[in-house]
């Protein structure tokens, strides 16, 4: 039984720049002592990534997340994944999760396409075993051949790209979280990787998408949710969902105006 | 490391700092092979790899040592093995030190893109400084039996109860720095600095009884942390059992270091994502 809560979660990136030197932080916390705080306690400028976030999936479930660039997509996933724990609310997983948004994690570009294999599998979560095992796989739908002997730096990007995508789809997914990256790297090698694709995402318990395509949405998932500016403004069944999507696209969209603002 | 068995429910941030750091020792595969790959990344298509750092080690050991031995009125035979040893063990601990800055700025890549134990960077480092460290120790075998043979005896295998202390203090260096470092990126300006310096200071180049008895500079000695840890592994190197001062000094560094490095990974190991 696989299940993804997420419950109230907010993200916050604070920015750096100016502020990131001790020197800065040591002064606040001297004069701090001298000075009645009368402003807010932080005023450094963050980003609100995600606000008041809640969704809960269970088996089965296929879910699209769209909105535009910056809506905050990545970041839900991300929030999912366990890469950023959330600073307010909660993300309760049961299952295992595999997060596919770099498919060759630890890439050398002096290393063979076999070593980057193994360097590639081990991060994703698979044994020294199951690599051996899926030598044979990715030997033929990535149709290397003696490439793979080489180092990866000899590589086309094509090349390269077909390399992640055979390691990435080998693996025994769970919860899959796919980003647009990867969606959009099937349209580059055709049919085969298509229907590969559409198998990997079979396998999993629970899928979440990110991506813009709507086509590749409305096949792959029987759930979406639409977000802008970090928070989900729409949820429910694809169609109605890309409707929606549609619709504030052509109307004013307020998701493109800039979010920075100071925290309280 | 992509794959995740959360617990449901709230889970305390000493909790999750707790199996950071034990599942993330667990992962011995990823952090041998990220140390392994850093290695060979450094030294690719050289044909003596890490064996440059030996090189220089020993160009360095053969320059100081001629005027050191004549300069410290000492017998060759007693001041080069220990010039030797004390710089492979000081380098062993300065890059330790280095790279433990760069450790989360450098290892974004890896924990923005899966859900990572951040630890896993942390052995990654102390295992391809401690691979460095045998590569260098070539030069102390080198200088031992030429200027003193009989120190290679079984004795100086009680280096390696050393090395283990040294190593399980890297791993705190590590966090705790590289948390530091990544936040306040003066910190490793700051780092560069006082290492520096802290190569004179440590006794390294002297011997703390080169020093005339109640000598109040003496005082240098005792505070310096590095010199417990350089001395715990250098100490079995020259035939000699770590003093009990030795000992106790660096069981105190490791405890007190690790008690700060686990208060300061729980209360930040969450926002490491966030700083980078």
């Amino acid at each position: 039984m696989a299940r993804v809560e997420v419950e109230n979660v907010g993200i916050d990136f604070p920015v750096y720049g100016v502020q990131r030197s001790l020197r800065k932080a040591l002064f606040e916390r001297a004069t701090g002592r001298f000075m009645p705080r009368t402003g807010p306690r932080h005023t450094r400028p963050v980003v609100n990534a995600l606000d008041g976030v809640s969704l809960a999936l269970e088996d089965g479930d296929r879910l699209g997340v769209i909105g535009h660039n910056g809506a905050g997509k990545t970041t839900l996933l991300k929030a999912i994944a366990g890469i950023y724990e959330p600073i307010v609310g909660e993300v309760r997983i049961e299952g295992k999760v595999t997060p596919l948004f770099d498919v060759l994690p630890g890439l050398d570009f002096d290393d063979t396409g076999y070593e980057n294999v193994v360097t590639a599998g081990l991060l994703l979560g698979m044994t020294r075993r199951d690599i051996k095992a899926a030598i044979p796989q990715i030997e033929a739908f990535s149709e290397l051949g003696d490439y793979l002997s080489l180092p990866v730096r000899t590589y086309s990007d094509g090349m390269v790209t077909r390399l992640g995508f055979s390691v990435a789809t080998t693996i025994e997914p769970g919860i899959l979280l796919i980003d647009e990256g990867i969606a959009t790297g099937d349209a580059g090698f055709g049919e085969r990787a298509a229907r590969r694709m559409a198998e990997f995402i079979g396998r999993s318990s629970i899928l979440v998408l990110a991506s813009h395509d709507e086509d590749f949405i409305r096949r792959a998932c029987n759930k979406a949710l639409l977000m802008s500016a970090g928070r989900i403004v729409e949820q429910g069944a694809v169609d109605e969902v890309l409707s929606l999507y549609r619709e504030r696209r052509q109307g004013n969209d307020g998701a493109m105006h800039a979010r920075a603002k100071m925290a309280t | 490391m992509a794959s995740a068995r959360l617990v449901p429910g709230p889970v305390s941030t000493e909790v999750r700092a707790w199996d950071d750091l034990i599942d993330g020792l667990m992962c011995w595969e990823i952090w041998g092979r990220l140390g392994w790959l850093e290695v060979k990344r450094r030294y690719r298509r050289t044909v003596i790899g890490p064996f440059w750092s030996a090189i220089s080690i020993c160009i360095f050991v053969f320059a100081l040592g001629s005027v050191g031995s004549s300069l410290f009125h000492r017998d060759a035979s007693d001041y080069m093995p220990f010039l030797a040893s004390g710089m492979i063990v000081w380098v062993l601990l300065s890059n330790t030190i280095t790279e433990s800055c760069d450790l989360f700025i450098d290892g974004a890549n890896l924990f923005r893109q899966l859900r990572f134990n951040y630890s896993v960077l942390a052995y990654a480092l102390v295992w391809r400084t401690a691979i460095g460290f045998l590569h260098n120790l070539v030069v102390y075998v080198g200088i031992a039996l030429i200027y003193a043979p009989h120190l290679l005896s079984p004795a100086a295998l009680l280096a390696l109860p050393g090395l283990f202390v040294v190593a399980v203090n890297g791993v705190w260096i590590a966090l705790a720095l590289g948390m530091l470092c990544q936040r306040f990126r003066d910190v490793q300006q700051l780092v560069t600095v006082i290492l520096q310096l802290a190569m004179f200071v440590t006794p390294i180049f002297w011997s703390p009884n080169f020093m005339p008895a109640h000598d109040a500079r003496f005082f240098v000695v005792i505070v310096n942390p590095l010199y417990y840890l350089v001395d715990i592994v250098r100490a079995p190197l020259l035939g000699q059992v770590p003093s009990v001062a030795t000992v106790l000094g660096a069981a105190f560094i490791t405890v007190a270091g690790w008690v700060v490095t686990y208060q300061l990974f729980c209360h930040y190991r969450k926002r490491i994502a966030y700083w980078s």
